[in-house]
C-alpha cells in the first residue's frame, strides 16, 4: 500500500511541475503557493502545494472523504509549510536529510487525526 | 467493434483506407518489403484537381471495424491490395479465386482492389488487365508505386462520385438511415415517415458527406457540412452521430490548423506543397478545389463568396474551441457503451492535438477520462497495448513520471500471473524504458554527485523489478549488475533488513554468475556501464605511506643540482610558480623504490549493518609497471574508520600515479577510481618511483636498546642498542650487515653524530676500521659485512664536586673543569660548612651520565647509484656510564731524578667491584668497592711549553677560547699518554669483560 502511495505522489510530481510552470511564466514573484487538486485517482484526491524555494508538499486524501473542502486543504498546507519552515531553521538540521524532528512528527500525525 | 487503433490522430479522417494483404504464400520478409513501398505512397495529388488524396494502409484490418465505416468513412476499408506469389500459369486461376475471396471479406465496403502477382511470367503475365499486375519477382517491381498511385486515383474517382452523389441528394428525397452495427436492432420498427426520424436521417447523411467531403480533400466543404449535421443531430439528441459530426468537426479544424499533424514524427506526413509558398493565405487543398468549384457550394447553401479566408475561419473552430468539441463529443461517446472503442480513440485524438497546442493540463485530463473507459474484456496483449500507449501519450505531453508509470503498469501486465507464457524480455524491455521517467539511470556515475535525484522508493522497487526480470529472462549477469546498482545507489534508502535481503540475493546470483566490470551490451544496443562499489566499504581517505625510514632512498647531494628548478632567473622569488604549485598538490615529496613493497593507507567503514568481507582488495596505479598483493579484510558491522593498507612492488622506475583500487565484495569485483569517489581526502596520489636499490638488515653483537633514542631531525633510527659501561671502559660493538635486497651493496659509508652532547667527552667516541668490510665490497644479496666499532667513554666525572669535596679530608680537592694542567695545582680551601646527609651522597654517588650517538651508515648500489640514490641505516647506541675511578686528590713530590717527579694520585673507587689500578711501570693497586687509596706514579717531568702548537690555519679561524681548550686537550693526551693508569674489575675481568685505558684529566 505504501508503495501505491509512492507511486501516486510520484506520478503527482508531473502534474506540479506543470502547474509551477505554467504559473511562473504568468507572474514570477507573487504566486499562490496552493496548487489546489493535482489530480483525483479512483480512491484518492492528491493536493499539491509548492513553496517559493520550490519545495513541494503533497497531501493525499481519501476520495470519500468530502468534509475536506479547498479552504481545509489550503491551511493545512500553510500549517505545514509553517511546521517544515521551522524545521528547517533548526541550526543542527542539514538540509536534505531525513526530518527527525518530534514537533513537526507530531504536527502531521495531529493533521491526519483530524482529518480522519 | 472492439479493437482501439490507438494510433490514431486527428488527420485519419481524412485519409482513405487501405489494406494490403498476402494472399497465398507470400514470404513474410518479401511481404513486408513490398509493403513499405506501398505505404511510401502515402499521398495522392490528383490530377486535374490540385487535391490531395491521403491514404492510410494497414496490413490488417478487423472486418468488425469495417462494419463502422459508415459512422466514419476513414474506417472504412475502400481499397484492396492483394500481393501474391504464383509461380506458374495453372496456379493462376487459383490464386485468383482466393483474391477473390479476400475481396469478399470487405466486399461491400470496397471501392477498387488491385492483385499483385509475382513470380508468374509468360502468357497471362502478357495480359494487361487494370486490376492485376504482374512482375517477374520481388526484386524486379520497379512500378510499384506507379501502379499504387493509379489505383489511388481510382478510388478517388469512386470517392469523388459517392460524394457528389450524396451531396446532391436533396431532402425531399428518402434518405437512408445511416447506423453503426449496434443501433441496427433498435431501429426495427421505427416510423420511418416521422420528422424525426427524417431529421436523422438528414443529420447522419451531411455527417457522412463531411467525412466524404474531408477524405477527398474538400476541407472547407467538410466543415460546412459538420456545422450542419451538429446542428440537425443536436435537435433530434442523436448522441452518438452527434459526437461523430462534432468529431468530424474538430478533425477538420485540426487539419487546417495543424498542417504538420498532430501524430508526431511517427506519421510521415510531408507538408503540404503550397503551403510553403504561400503561408500566409495558408492554402489548404481543400480551400483551392472550393475556388476551382464553386458549384460544389451550392448545396451547402453558402454562396462562393464565402470561400474567403473570412468564411473559412468562422467555420473552422478556434484551437481552445477543438477542445471544446472534444470534450463535448467524447462525452456524448460516453453514453454509449458500444461505443468505447470510438471514445477511447478521440481521447487519444484530442490528446495528441492539446499536445501540439502544449496545453499538457488539459490532455492529462483527456488521458486520465481514457484510463477509466471500459472496453469490456481485454485480453492482455490489449491490455499491455493500451498501457503502452497511454505511457506514450502521457509521454508527449511532457509527464514522464506518468508515462513511466503506465509503462511499467504495462510490463508488470506482460508477465502476469493470468498470461500463461509470461513474457519477461518484453516486460524488462519496458521496465528499461521507464528508468528515464523515474530519474534513473543505469550509469553508477550519475549517482555519486550531489544529493540523491528521484523517487528512492519507486526507484528501488523498479530495480527490484528489473534485477526479477532479468533473472527470469535467463540473464543472471543483468541481475548481478542491477542488484548492484541497487545496492550501490540506493544504499542510503535501504533498511538493514532490506540490505541483508538484497546482498544475500546479490550473493546468491554471483555465485552462479560473478559480476565484473565489463560492460554489458543489451541486444537493442543499451549498454549497461559497470557499478563499483565504492560505498562497500566507503574509502574516506587515501594516503600514499612513505617507505620505512631505513629503506627510503636519499638524494646525493652533489647530483640535487639537476632538481633545483631552472623555471626562474632568479636565486629566491617570492612568487611561487604556478605549474609548481600544482605539480606539487599532485606529487609526493617521498620516493617509492623499484622492487620494495610500498604501502597505501586507505581509511574505510563498513556502512552495512553486518560484517562485509571484502576480497582480493588491491590497487589500480598508472604509469608504472606495479604488482598488487591483494589483502582480504573482513569490516565489523558499522565499524567506524578502519584503517587498511594495500601494498604493492613497483616493477620498474619511473612517475607512479594510484588511480583506484579493486575489491571483491559479495561475488562482484569492482574496480574504484579515486576520482569517482565522493568526500575523498588525499594527499596526491602521484610518486616518483626511484629505480631500485639494495637493502642491508642490520644486527649487532649487543642487545636491543629498550631505550628509544629521538633522533634529531625527526629521523627514525631502525635499530638501537644500549650498553652500560664504567667510566674508561671500551667496549667492541660487532655491526653485522646483510644484504637481503636483491641488488648488488656497492658502496658504504659510515659515519656517527652524537646526540645530547652536553658532557665533555674525550676521545673518539665510537671508532671503526671500514678497511675490511670496504674489501669485500661489492656485497651479493644475502651476503654478510662485519663492522667491529669500539665503543669507548671518557667522561669526566669530576664535576661533582659535593663527592669529591666530601670525600676529600685533606682539605684539598681537585676539580677538572675548566681542566687543568696536571702541573698547576688548584688549591681550594674545602668547604667544611656544607651539611650534606650521607644519603645524600648515596644518590650522588651514583650518578650515571648516558651517552648516545647514532651510527649512520650510507649505502647504495645498482641501478638506483647511477641515479644518485643511496640508503641509510640508523644505529642508536646508547651507553649508560657509571663512574669508575675517581681521584680525589693529586700532588706531586720531586723523585730521585730531577726529570722525574712522583705523582701522588688518591684513587677512590666508586663501583661496587673491587678493582685493580694500574699504571706504567707501577704495581697494581687493589681497590675495594667505595675505597680510596693513594698510590704513587714515578713519572718524567712534562714540559708543558714543548707541546706542539696547532697550525697556522686553525689559529686563524679559532677563537681564543678554542685554542686554549685545544690546548689542553692535547696537553692531556699527552699526561695520559705519559702516566698509562688503567684500572679494571676484578670480578668482570673473571667474566672475560676487560675494562681497560683509563684517562686522566688533571
Amino acid at each position: 500500500i505504501e508503495l501505491k502511495f509512492h507511486y501516486t505522489v510520484h506520478t503527482s510530481l508531473d502534474v506540479v511541475e506543470e502547474k509551477v510552470s505554467a504559473v511562473g511564466k504568468v507572474i514570477v514573484d507573487q504566486r499562490e503557493l496552493y496548487l489546489g487538486l493535482l489530480y483525483p485517482t479512483e480512491d484518492y484526491k492528491v493536493y499539491g502545494y509548492v513553496t517559493n524555494s520550490k519545495v513541494k508538499f503533497v497531501i493525499v486524501v481519501d476520495s470519500s472523504n468530502t468534509s475536506l473542502r479547498d479552504n481545509e486543504i489550503r491551511s493545512m498546507f500553510r500549517k505545514l509549510h509553517n511546521s517544515f519552515t521551522d524545521v528547517m531553521c533548526n541550526p543542527f538540521y542539514n538540509p536534505g536529510d531525513p526530518i527527525q524532528s518530534k514537533v513537526f512528527d507530531s504536527m502531521v500525525s495531529s493533521m491526519m487525526v483530524q482529518t480522519c | 467493434m472492439s479493437v482501439p487503433d490507438y494510433m490514431q490522430c486527428a488527420e485519419d479522417h481524412q485519409t482513405v483506407l487501405v489494406v494490403v494483404q498476402p494472399v497465398g504464400m507470400v514470404p513474410e520478409d518479401h511481404f513486408f518489403r513490398i509493403y513499405k513501398r506501398i505505404i511510401s505512397v502515402n499521398q495522392v495529388s490528383i490530377r486535374d484537381s490540385q487535391r490531395l488524396l491521403y491514404i492510410r494502409y494497414r496490413h490488417h484490418y478487423p472486418p468488425e471495424n469495417n462494419d463502422w465505416g459508415d459512422f466514419q468513412t476513414h474506417r472504412k476499408v475502400v481499397g484492396l491490395i492483394a500481393v501474391t506469389t504464383c509461380s506458374s500459369a495453372k496456379e493462376w486461376p487459383q490464386t485468383f479465386d482466393r483474391f477473390h475471396g479476400q475481396r469478399e471479406v470487405f466486399g461491400a465496403t470496397l471501392y477498387d482492389s488491385r492483385l499483385l502477382v509475382f513470380g508468374l511470367q509468360g502468357e497471362i503475365a502478357e495480359q494487361s488487365r487494370t486490376d492485376v499486375a504482374f512482375y517477374p519477382s520481388f526484386d524486379r517491381c520497379e512500378d510499384v508505386e506507379k501502379r499504387v498511385e493509379d489505383f489511388v486515383e481510382s478510388i478517388f474517382i469512386v470517392l469523388e462520385s459517392k460524394r457528389l452523389d450524396r451531396a446532391t441528394d436533396k431532402s425531399g428525397d428518402k434518405i437512408p438511415l445511416l447506423c453503426v452495427p449496434f443501433e441496427k436492432k433498435d431501429f426495427v420498427g421505427l416510423d420511418t415517415d416521422s420528422r424525426h426520424y427524417k431529421k436523422r436521417c438528414q443529420g447522419r447523411m451531411r455527417k457522412h458527406v463531411g467525412d466524404l467531403c474531408l477524405q477527398a480533400g474538400m476541407l472547407q466543404d467538410a466543415l460546412v457540412h459538420y456545422h450542419m449535421a451538429v446542428e440537425l443531430l443536436r435537435s433530434v439528441n442523436d448522441f452518438l452521430w452527434l459526437g461523430a459530426a462534432l468529431e468530424g468537426l474538430c478533425s477538420a479544424s485540426v487539419i487546417y490548423h495543424y498542417p504538420g499533424g498532430t501524430a508526431g514524427k511517427s506519421s510521415g506526413r510531408k507538408p503540404s506543397i503550397s503551403q510553403a509558398a504561400d503561408a500566409g493565405k495558408r492554402h489548404r487543398p481543400g480551400a483551392q478545389e472550393v475556388l476551382i468549384d464553386p458549384g460544389a457550394l451550392t448545396t451547402n447553401g453558402i454562396s462562393a463568396d464565402t470561400s474567403s479566408e473570412i468564411g473559412r475561419t468562422k467555420n473552422c473552430l478556434s484551437p481552445e474551441d477543438i477542445i471544446e468539441k472534444y470534450k463535448e463529443a467524447i462525452s456524448y461517446y460516453g453514453k454509449y457503451k458500444n461505443a468505447g472503442v470510438i471514445e477511447l480513440e478521440a481521447c487519444v485524438k484530442a490528446v495528441r492535438v492539446l499536445a501540439i497546442q502544449k496545453r499538457a493540463m488539459e490532455a492529462s485530463e483527456f488521458l486520465q477520462n481514457a484510463v477509466y473507459i471500459n472496453l469490456g474484456q481485454l485480453s492482455e496483449e490489449e491490455k499491455i497495448q493500451r498501457y503502452s500507449i497511454l505511457s506514450e501519450l502521457y509521454e508527449l505531453i511532457g509527464f514522464h513520471r506518468k508515462s513511466a508509470f503506465f509503462k511499467r503498469v504495462a510490463a508488470m501486465q506482460c508477465v502476469a500471473p493470468t498470461i500463461s507464457e509470461p513474457g519477461w524480455r518484453a516486460c524488462y524491455k519496458l521496465l528499461l524504458e521507464t528508468l528515464p521517467g523515474y530519474s534513473l539511470s543505469l550509469d553508477p556515475k550519475d549517482f555519486c554527485k550531489g544529493t540523491h535525484r528521484g523517487w528512492a522508493a519507486v526507484q528501488m522497487r523498479l530495480l527490484h523489478e528489473l534485477v526479477y526480470a532479468s533473472r527470469r529472462m535467463g540473464n543472471p549477469g543483468l541481475s548481478v549488475r542491477h542488484l548492484s546498482f541497487l545496492l550501490q545507489t540506493m544504499l542510503d534508502f535501504l533498511s538493514d533488513q532490506e540490505k541483508k535481503e538484497v546482498t544475500q540475493s546479490l550473493e546468491n546470483y554471483t555465485s552462479k554468475c560473478p559480476g565484473g566490470m565489463e560492460i554489458i551490451t543489451l541486444p537493442d544496443g543499451l549498454k549497461l556501464p559497470p557499478v563499483p562499489f565504492t560505498k562497500l566499504p566507503i574509502v574516506k581517505s587515501v594516503k600514499l605511506l612513505n617507505l620505512p625510514v631505513s629503506l627510503r632512498p636519499h638524494k646525493v647531494k652533489g647530483l640535487l643540482g639537476q632538481n633545483v628548478t631552472t623555471k626562474s632567473p632568479f636565486i629566491y622569488s617570492p612568487i611561487i610558480m604556478h605549474s609548481r604549485g600544482e605539480e606539487r598538490c599532485k606529487k609526493i615529496d617521498f620516493q617509492w623504490v623499484q622492487g620494495d613493497v610500498c604501502e597505501v593507507q586507505l581509511m574505510v567503514y563498513n556502512p552495512m549493518p553486518f560484517e562485509l568481507r571484502v576480497e582480493n582488495m588491491g590497487l589500480l596505479t598508472s604509469g608504472v609497471e606495479f604488482e598488487s598483493l591483494p589483502a582480504a579484510l573482513s569490516l565489523p558491522a558499522e565499524s567506524g574508520l578502519y584503517p587498511v593498507t594495500l601494498v604493492g612492488v613497483p616493477r620498474t622506475a619511473g612517475s607512479i600515479t594510484v588511480n583506484g583500487y579493486h575489491t571483491s565484495v559479495f561475488g562482484v569485483t569492482s574496480d574504484c577510481l579515486l576520482d569517482n569517489l565522493p568526500g575523498l581526502k588525499t594527499s596526491g596520489c602521484a610518486v616518483e618511483v626511484v629505480p631500485a636499490l639494495p637493502r642491508l638488515q642490520l644486527s649487532t653483537s649487543l642487545p636491543r636498546s629498550a631505550h628509544s633514542l629521538m633522533p634529531p631531525s625527526g629521523e627514525e633510527l631502525s635499530n638501537s642498542v644500549s650498553v652500560q659501561l664504567f667510566n674508561g671502559e671500551t667496549q667492541q660493538l660487532f655491526i653485522t650487515l646483510e644484504n637481503i635486497g636483491t641488488e648488488l651493496l656497492e658502496t658504504l659509508e659510515v659515519t656517527y653524530k652524537m646526540v645530547n652532547t652536553k658532557e665533555k667527552i674525550f676521545g673518539e667516541f665510537l671508532s671503526w676500521d671500514l678497511q675490511g668490510p670496504l674489501s669485500q665490497l661489492p656485497l651479493k644479496p644475502s651476503q654478510t659485512v662485519t663492522i667491529a666499532v669500539d665503543i669507548r667513554v671518557k667522561l669526566d666525572f669530576s664535576g661533582q664536586e659535593n663527592l669529591l669535596q666530601d670525600l676529600n679530608d685533606d682539605g684539598i680537592s681537585i676539580t677538572g673543569l675548566p681542566i687543568s694542567s696536571p702541573l698547576r695545582q688548584v688549591l681550594k680551601p674545602r668547604a667544611e660548612n656544607k651539611p650534606i646527609s650521607a644519603e645524600a651522597n648515596k644518590t650522588e654517588y651514583n650518578h650515571i651520565k648516558t651517552l648516545e650517538a647514532i651510527l649512520h651508515f650510507k649505502y647504495s648500489g645498482g641501478l638506483g647509484q647511477m641515479q644518485g640514490y643511496y640508503r641509510e641505516l640508523l644505529l642508536g647506541v646508547h651507553v649508560d656510564v657509571e663512574p669508575s675511578v675517581f681521584f680525589t686528590r693529586v700532588s706531586a713530590l720531586p723523585a730521585t731524578s730531577t726529570r722525574q717527579c712522583h705523582l701522588l694520585l688518591d684513587v677512590f673507587n666508586s663501583t661496587e667491584h673491587e678493582l685493580t689500578v694500574s699504571a706504567r711501570n707501577n704495581q697494581d693497586v687493589v681497590l675495594h668497592a667505595s675505597e680510596c687509596q693513594r698510590m704513587a706514579i714515578q713519572v718524567d717531568k712534562l714540559d708543558v711549553d714543548s707541546l706542539p702548537e696547532p697550525d697556522e690555519e686553525t689559529l686563524r679561524f679559532a677563537s681564543p677560547r678554542q685554542l686554549e681548550e685545544e690546548r689542553q686537550q692535547v696537553q692531556g693526551y699527552q699526561v695520559n699518554s705519559k702516566l698509562g693508569i688503567t684500572w679494571s674489575i676484578i670480578s668482570f675481568h673473571l667474566q672475560n669483560r676487560t675494562s681497560v685505558s683509563f684517562f686522566v684529566t688533571l
